[in-house]
């Protein structure tokens, strides 16, 4: 028999983040600017930093994505003040291994720890991966990211 | 091979309830709710019929067709062989020998691609498809053009989802050496009238292949009515297994096309200094095939016959249009399709939430629907949306799936709204 996904996945923290999104929005003059894309379904997402000192500063998010999407990136707006490419790296990291049912929960995610239901939804799980993929990728200077390809 | 549904029903009166019987799956519970299965665009259920024609095979008399002389090569082939007599009665084709059997509608178009156009086409040429097109019947055209030089042409649709057939043929240029149409929509519904645009392509000389997948399940066909040159199916819609498919072609193309796949099955003889081809239709069937999957194949042809395709077209139409009225009664719902003549598929989109969000709290409900792009990205452009929800029915579902259906979307308009 199939096991059964439980359906906590649109907890209060989710639903919150997606009605009332933080950091949505641009940046007067971001120095970081990528596009994410998750080809799966179409949605988009950009995000447009603004870093000092190699840390980043300000972020804000913009597009047409599902609720995981955004609340994920909403979230994630959260977290990534004050980070540096390489702490955000290490994080990402670990916010992979939570939504693949790796680790149950972990401190330094904050917010992000409402996404552990994805381990029980596979095909969701790049709704939640991709804010933080485009985030890397804007880091790197690259100007586009997508889920494809992230374990 | 018993095939037929578990009583013959009364010719007056269509009761889903009494087909929903043979499908072992729609009684299964998900997330502990009773399970309605909508997404039958997508793939259909299997009823007992077909499950048991290929654990029988396996079972009684598996092996390899047209090679063994023993009883079970002889047995085997037998039966796979029949589905191909089901398969030319079942679209009317006028032998059994222009019955290419395929793993689908998308190999189907492939070989068309391929053994037909590819040869044929040269820099100024065009193909002519819809807007409304599924991606294997778009691509396999785009990767033919880049070989040749010639360039794919793609007639409009309405916002209602209609195909615009007078602009359709007045694309029929001289330069329009092949054209494509999809039969039924499977994000939109729409029944394309084929027989007129077949009618156009022929006063032109320009063969038509038609995409027959989401037709199939849902409106009775005659290929010979339709006067196309080609008609591509899939069999997992049909009820029938994965992996199975067929291709129908004039018997002159068949006969003009090479072989798309070399090998086994699909020569007369071999030598290293020359070899001789099968007649068509073996000429395409290269390989050993999904033998069990044919004879499932088979016995879902036997039970939808057994039914009776104008009264499950009828029975559906009824709840086509049931579905169509109580989904419109939900505030802010955005339904795509709305052409006159359409089949039991219902897409849409509500104000502020996103078609996976919807698909997801749905699954939560015990409810399959699909949420995406439906392999139609440029239909998806043209109503300027990146996904959307869509419920296809079948006959065995009923107006009271579609009544909890339409009660979960609400609850998830109040959650997400």
């Amino acid at each position: 028999m199939i096991a059964m996904p439980s359906s906590n996945l649109y907890t209060q923290a989710v639903l919150d983040h997606c009605r009332a999104p933080r950091n949505f929005g641009v940046l007067a003059s971001p120095t970081h600017v990528a596009d994410g894309a998750n080809p799966l379904c179409g949605d988009t997402l950009r995000m447009e930093l603004r870093c000092e000192d190699g840390r980043v500063a300000e972020m804000r998010f913009s597009g047409d994505a599902c609720a995981i999407a955004r609340a994920a990136a909403s979230m994630l707006s959260e977290l990534a003040i004050d980070r540096s490419d390489r702490e955000l790296a290490g994080l990402q990291q670990v916010f992979i291994a939570l939504v693949g049912g790796k680790v149950a929960g972990d401190d330094r995610l904050g917010g992000l720890n409402a996404m552990r239901e994805l381990a029980n939804h596979p095909v969701r799980q790049k709704c939640a991966l991709l804010p933080f993929a485009t985030l890397r990728a804007a880091l790197a200077g690259l100007r586009s990211a997508t889920t494809e390809g992230i374990e | 091979m018993n095939a037929v549904p578990s009583e013959k029903p009364k010719p007056e009166r269509f009761d889903p309830l009494r087909y929903r019987a043979d499908f072992p799956l729609l009684a299964r519970r998900v997330h502990d709710k009773p399970l309605i299965y909508f997404d039958n665009a997508n793939t259909a259920q299997k009823p007992r019929a077909v499950i048991d024609a290929v654990d029988r095979y396996y079972r009684e008399f598996n092996a390899n067709v047209s090679r063994a002389v023993h009883t079970l090569g002889e047995e085997a082939t037998s039966a796979y062989e029949a589905t191909r007599d089901k398969l030319a009665r079942f679209i009317n084709a006028p032998s059994r020998d222009e019955i290419v059997l395929t793993s689908g509608t998308t190999q189907a178009i492939n070989t068309v691609a391929y053994s037909f156009a590819m040869p044929r086409l040269k820099p100024g040429d065009e193909i002519l498809v819809t807007t409304m097109e599924h991606h294997a019947n778009i691509v396999p055209w785009q990767l033919v053009c880049e070989r040749t030089g010639a360039r794919l042409k793609v007639a409009p649709i309405m916002p209602s989802g209609e195909l615009i057939a007078a602009r359709f043929i007045e694309m029929l240029t001289p330069s329009v050496k092949l054209a494509a149409i999809v039969h039924v929509s499977n994000v939109l519904g729409t029944v394309n009238p084929v027989r007129d645009l077949a009618k156009a392509c022929r006063a032109r000389g320009i063969p038509l292949l038609v995409d027959g997948s989401q037709a199939a399940p849902h409106v009775p066909i005659d290929v010979q009515a339709l006067g196309c040159d080609f008609y591509a199916l899939t069999g997992h819609k049909l009820f029938g297994p994965t992996g199975t498919g067929m291709l129908w072609a004039r018997r002159e193309w068949l006969e003009a096309m090479p072989p798309f796949f070399g090998g086994g099955e699909m020569i007369k003889t071999v030598s290293f200094d020359k070899t001789t081809f099968a007649d068509p239709p073996h000429k395409f069937e290269a390989g050993t095939p999904n033998i069990a999957g044919f004879i499932g194949l088979g016995a879902a042809l036997d039970y939808v016959e057994a039914i009776g395709r104008d009264r499950i077209a009828a029975y559906e139409r009824d709840l086509l249009v049931y579905a169509t009225t109580a989904l419109k009664s939900v505030p802010g719902l955005r339904l795509f399709g709305e052409a006159p003549h359409k089949a039991a598929v219902l897409s849409f989109l509500i104000d502020g939430i996103h078609a996976h969000d919807l698909a997801t709290l749905l699954d939560h409900e015990g409810i399959a629907v699909r949420s995406g792009h439906h392999c139609a990205h440029p239909l998806m452009q043209f109503f300027g949306v990146p996904a959307t929800a869509r419920a296809s029915l079948a006959f065995y579902n009923t107006r009271d799936e579609v009544d909890r259906f339409v009660a979960a979307i609400g609850r998830v308009r109040k959650l997400l709204g």
